[in-house]
């Protein structure tokens, strides 16, 4: 790269060449004002704000849109420069409305700023303001585009780093503005509400909206999102000890740069809900356990409440042994929580039984893949995905379960990474894809998407286009796996799910002697062929030789914020603390389905659940309700009053993220440590500390009285942890010492083909129902639901239905439908989504108490005749 | 014909014949802006659809462009000059005449699509000032009576069609 030598007022600097004139000021500490200019976006050059002068020539130039040239000799303030700004800065304020003093966004609005440092006052002008009406009947943003300076920011943020295209400009000149399509409020229209463009906007033309007067924020933290697996890096506006306010932070190095989404942007709020547990409380002894017996927990001291629950929980180890306690952790508290629950779970209980509500979302996934690739896809940075070659997106619908993955893969298509869809449903990635696979088998039968993936395999080795370089030093059983695919029929595979022969050929066209980033929904296990389609994922895999290189490997959007760390923590049945693995089967934990099973049977007679709403997350509330009912004894540490906490005999008041110290692991496997932003509310404490007494109280020798102790602990047992707490962030290292690729001794293993079951949709439940996550609430919703914002928005979760199946149940309009599963029965209204194939419906999880897990069967995942918890078999009728 | 009905047919036919086309939203809209003497607002979304591209972004396009009108128009659309030279010939008082014979305010159609009143900056005939446009033809040096001769002209036109 060539490097050229200019002058800034007289200053000698260097800088490469293709620099603009503003980033070579700002590299060398040169201040000039901008509105348009944002680092992440294209240059713009619309306000002309950030003009300078050529000492040589005398022009005057937008400084964000001319490259540096060698020998210029540039003016960043003489009398001239500033006289211009002024004017320019001058109209711009003649053509802005009155409202300016009481403007929501105040000292934040960067009009107002530069205008007062130009000396701008009253502009002096004729004042001819833009009016428009003003818009917010959407709890999430208050649109004033009178006071749009029509910067682009919005706009460009909308298509370059979030690639909706909700909003463009309309009309011309003066009457120009950005619009969605045809004019319509922003909630009529496909915008997602991420927020972007209000954290963008450089004015008060889009702000947050709040539902009351929350006040003005007095100083802002840094801290990161608590709800999905993306990890953003945010900032916290802080009034009056209250979050009043969210934005991307302004670290350089984040998952998200600078957006979120609807979750991190405006549900927050959740944590100021009347809801919140604040004190301690215990159940007398004479009450009965119900849901609804709320009011008959009395609140106690803390110290009651840790002895209380040493001495009945050491009394039920006493009499039933160990086996019969089990602790539930959770897949949103952080790595030092999950860390030390497990460790009080296993070294001071001695219980086998530990587990987290992340271990059916992801995790299972999660550990197979990391066992079966020796640890390759331990880190996968989401920005890599930009260098990909070929992205494979299966079954995954990222832009609603992990919304900033969504924008990574969007980004990287636009960029010209090939993208190849393979989904039923026509999910908003299908625009950017060079490729739609769309499996629908009719009649309506289970998909085999996993027959596709070995037909694809099938194909590239009868053209002789897999990595063979790579096959022979890094894999072993290629010989049988391709013996495996003898019987296979590619034309058949593909007839079977009504893909077309010709979508199967360009799909070898696209992938052939590329390398593959491949994107896999974290619920993929839960598929009939779960197993069958991550084997057959693996094997294109190893094929392709799609491992070990920047932008190739397998990428898990993971629904929640520590999946990753709970698993690394070793809060789960089968892994201790740095994925070492339990081998021998009677020694490992149960799953949830099974924990369950053991309460019914009286097993299991004492729990200890930790942030996890069992009653709301788990298929079949009544049942789970009435199983919990059994136990003798149940603790419930969490943060807000929900119907597992109601049951439990002690309620112990945990901290929310923003409210505690901690660290969790993102999907990518960035490990990323927090601070408190704000207090907890009333008495109660960090989840960490309670735990800290508790190992105290049963007569833990270590004692933990900092979250720096526990960090201490986890360095020095989980070596992939080595980094944590050094930095506010840090990556999960690589320590799998058998890694073929960092010169370990074994091999990565093809698995052979296994043909999948033909099952046809049975009479009585015909259609499919995909129990789907949506980008307005998390998981169950537990937290979602507590926000006033989420709640004004009120989405009631319609069921969706596709255009035929509407037109022959005959539901037009609106209305209610009843679906029936084995196991339960649903009625909601519908309404008709066009991306639906026949036969699918789709079903919003979360909305009315999370009532659509009621329509999967607890356990039994591995009988023929029922689908996992994310699909299910159902029947539907017009009411 | 009621302009508000759409030929479906004729509207994907155009479609169709760019869709696998570069660059083609500009060649498109001309087309449908010609088929139809304006771009239905119902057509945004299959254009999109068509060129992969988001509807607000091809709504943007024609908002932008004053040869394209999201608005069907009438058969004679008029465009009477407002620019200097037309204004100091008394330009103003032409327009007021204008909208009072044919009871259009500026941009509005008549309800039987016969006349669109609009105006325009200048029509680059400043000699024969005050102008205006009807369709693609120019009147010049105009005054009141003239003013309503043309207009007479035009619906003649129409009685005599009908
Ligand atoms: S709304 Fe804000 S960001 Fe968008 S163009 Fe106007 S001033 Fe710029
Ligand atoms: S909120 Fe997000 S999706 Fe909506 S217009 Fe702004 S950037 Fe686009
Ligand atoms: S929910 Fe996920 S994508 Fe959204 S802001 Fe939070 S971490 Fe980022
Ligand atoms: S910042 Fe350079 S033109 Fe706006
Ligand atoms: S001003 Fe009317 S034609 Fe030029």
């Amino acid at each position: 790269m060539e490097i050229i030598a200019l002058t800034f007022n007289g200053q000698k600097v260097t800088c490469p060449s293709g620099t603009s004139l503003l980033q070579a000021a700002e590299q060398n500490g040169i201040k000039i004002p901008t509105l348009c200019y944002h680092p992440d976006l294209k240059p713009h050059g619309a306000c002309r704000v950030c003009l300078v002068e050529d000492e040589k020539t005398g022009r005057l130039m937008a400084s964000c849109v001319t490259p540096a040239a060698q020998d210029m000799s540039i003016l960043t303030d003489t009398p001239r420069v500033l006289n211009h700004r002024k004017n320019i800065v001058r109209l711009m304020m003649a053509e802005h409305p009155e409202s300016c003093i009481v403007c929501s966004k105040g000292n934040r609005c960067e009009l107002r700023k530069i205008a007062a440092n130009l000396g701008v006052g009253e502009s002096g002008l004729y004042p001819m303001p833009n009016y428009t009406p003003f818009e917010q009947l959407n709890p999430f943003i208050t649109r004033d585009l009178s006071k749009c300076i029509l910067c682009g920011k919005c706009i460009r943020a909308d298509h370059e780093l979030v690639v909706t295209g909700a909003i463009e400009y309309n009309h011309r000149g003066f009457h120009s503005r950005p619009a969605t399509l045809y004019e319509k409020p922003l909630e009529d229209s496909i915008c997602t509400f991420c927020g972007t463009c209000v954290s963008i906007c450089p004015t008060g033309a889009l702000s947050v909206k709040n539902t009351r007067y929350v006040g003005t924020p007095e100083k802002e933290t840094n801290s990161i999102c608590g709800f999905c697996g993306a990890g953003c890096s945010l900032t916290m506006g802080v009034g009056g000890e209250k979050i009043v306010e969210v934005n991307p932070s302004k670290r350089k190095i984040s998952v998200n740069g600078a957006t979120l989404c609807m979750r991190g942007h405006f549900a927050n709020d959740f944590i100021n809900s009347s809801d919140r547990l604040i004190r301690p409380m215990i159940r007398p002894l004479t009450e009965t356990k119900d849901e609804d017996s709320n009011d008959s927990h009395i609140e106690i001291l803390w110290e009651d409440a840790f002895d209380s629950i040493a001495s009945r929980m050491s009394a039920i180890k006493r009499e039933h042994g160990p086996q019969s306690i089990a602790f539930i952790g959770s897949s949103k508290c952080s790595n030092e929580e999950n860390y030390l629950f497990q460790k009080i779970a296993r070294g001071i209980f001695e219980t086998p039984n530990v587990i987290n509500g992340g271990y059916a979302f992801g995790q299972k996934l999660l550990s197979y893949i990391d066992e079966k690739t020796h640890g390759t896809c331990r880190v996968a940075p989401l920005a890599d995905l930009e260098d990909a070659d070929v992205i494979i997106t299966l079954c995954s619908e990222p832009e609603q379960t992990v919304p900033v993955a969504g924008y990574h893969i969007k980004r990287a298509a636009k960029k010209g990474s090939t993208l190849i869809v393979v989904d039923p449903v026509k999910t908003d990635l299908v625009m950017l894809s060079s490729l739609w696979i769309r499996p629908i088998p009719s009649p309506p039968a289970d998909i085999s998407i996993a027959e596709l993936i070995s037909a694809l395999a099938k194909e590239l080795i009868k053209g002789n286009f897999q990595d063979q370089q790579f096959i022979d030093q890094h894999t072993l059983g290629f010989n049988p796996f391709n013996d495996s695919l003898t019987d296979l029929d590619p034309a058949k595979a593909a007839a079977h799910s009504n893909v077309s022969a010709e979508s199967l050929s360009r799909a070898v066209e696209l992938i052939k002697d590329k390398k593959i980033a491949f994107v896999m929904g974290a619920d993929i296990l839960h598929y009939p062929e779960g197993d069958q389609l991550v084997d057959a994922v693996l094997n294109l895999c190893f094929l392709t030789g799609s491992l070990g290189t920047k932008g190739a490997g397998i990428f898990i959007p993971l629904p929640e914020n520590n999946i990753m760390g709970a698993m690394d923590m070793g809060m789960v049945p089968d892994l201790l603390p740095g994925r070492i693995k339990i081998e021998s089967e009677t020694d490992q934990g149960i799953d949830l389905g099974a924990f369950i099973e053991s309460v019914e049977a009286g097993q299991i007679k004492a729990a200890y659940i930790m942030g996890e709403n069992l009653s709301r997350a788990l298929p079949q509330s009544l049942r789970v309700a009435s199983a919990l009912k059994n136990l003798e004894f149940m603790v419930v540490q969490d943060i807000v009053n929900n119907k597992t906490a109601q049951m439990a005999d002690v309620i112990l008041p945990g901290a929310a993220v923003y409210e505690k110290s901690g660290s969790f692991t993102n999907m990518e496997g960035r490990i990323q440590t927090f601070e408190p932003v704000v207090p907890p509310p009333g008495d109660a404490k960090a989840d960490w500390e309670i735990l800290a007494h508790i190992a105290k109280a049963m007569g833990h020798p270590e004692q933990y009285q900092t979250i720096g102790k526990i960090r201490q602990e986890i360095r020095r047992v989980v070596p992939m942890y080595q980094g944590l707490g050094n930095h506010h962030q840090d990556w999960i290292k690589n320590s799998n010492s058998n890694n073929p690729l960092s010169g370990g001794k074994t091999k990565f293993l093809f698995s052979p083909h296994r043909a999948s079951g033909d099952r046809q949709a049975e009479g009585a439940y015909p259609f499919v129902a995909r129990i789907s996550s949506v980008r307005y609430h998390l998981g169950s919703g537990t937290r979602t639901s507590r926000s006033e914002r989420i709640r004004v928005y009120a989405r009631k979760g319609e069921i969706e239905i596709s255009p035929a199946d509407c037109r022959d149940l005959g539901l037009n309009g609106s209305g209610l439908v009843r679906v029936k599963s084995e196991f339960g029965t649903l009625e909601r209204e519908f309404k008709q989504n066009n991306r639906l194939p026949g036969g699918h419906i789709l079903i919003p999880m979360a909305v009315n108490n999370n009532d659509a897990m009621n329509l999967v069967g607890l356990t039994g995942n591995e009988q023929s005749d029922s689908y996992g918890w994310t699909l299910s078999r159902v029947s539907l009728e017009k009411i | 014909m009621d302009p508000k009905e759409i030929d479906w047919n004729k509207l994907e036919s155009i479609i169709e014949a760019h869709r696998t086309q570069d660059w083609s939203l500009i060649p498109l809209l001309q087309e449908v802006q010609e088929a139809f003497g304006y771009i239905p607002p119902e057509s945004i979304e299959p254009i999109a659809e068509s060129l992969n591209m988001q509807p607000a972004q091809v709504q943007g396009v024609i908002t932008f462009y004053a040869g394209f009108s999201l608005k069907p128009k009438g058969k004679c659309v008029l465009k009477v000059c407002r620019g200097t030279a037309c204004h100091v010939k008394g330009s103003r008082s032409i327009l007021r005449h204008v909208k009072n014979e044919l009871e259009l305010e500026e941009g509005e159609t008549s309800e039987d699509y016969q006349f669109t009143l609009e105006t325009v900056a200048c029509l680059g005939a400043c000699f024969l000032a005050p102008t205006m446009m009807v369709n693609r033809e120019y009147f010049g040096k105009l005054n009141p009576t003239k003013v309503s001769s043309v207009l007479g002209q035009y619906s003649k036109n129409k009685e005599d069609e009908g």
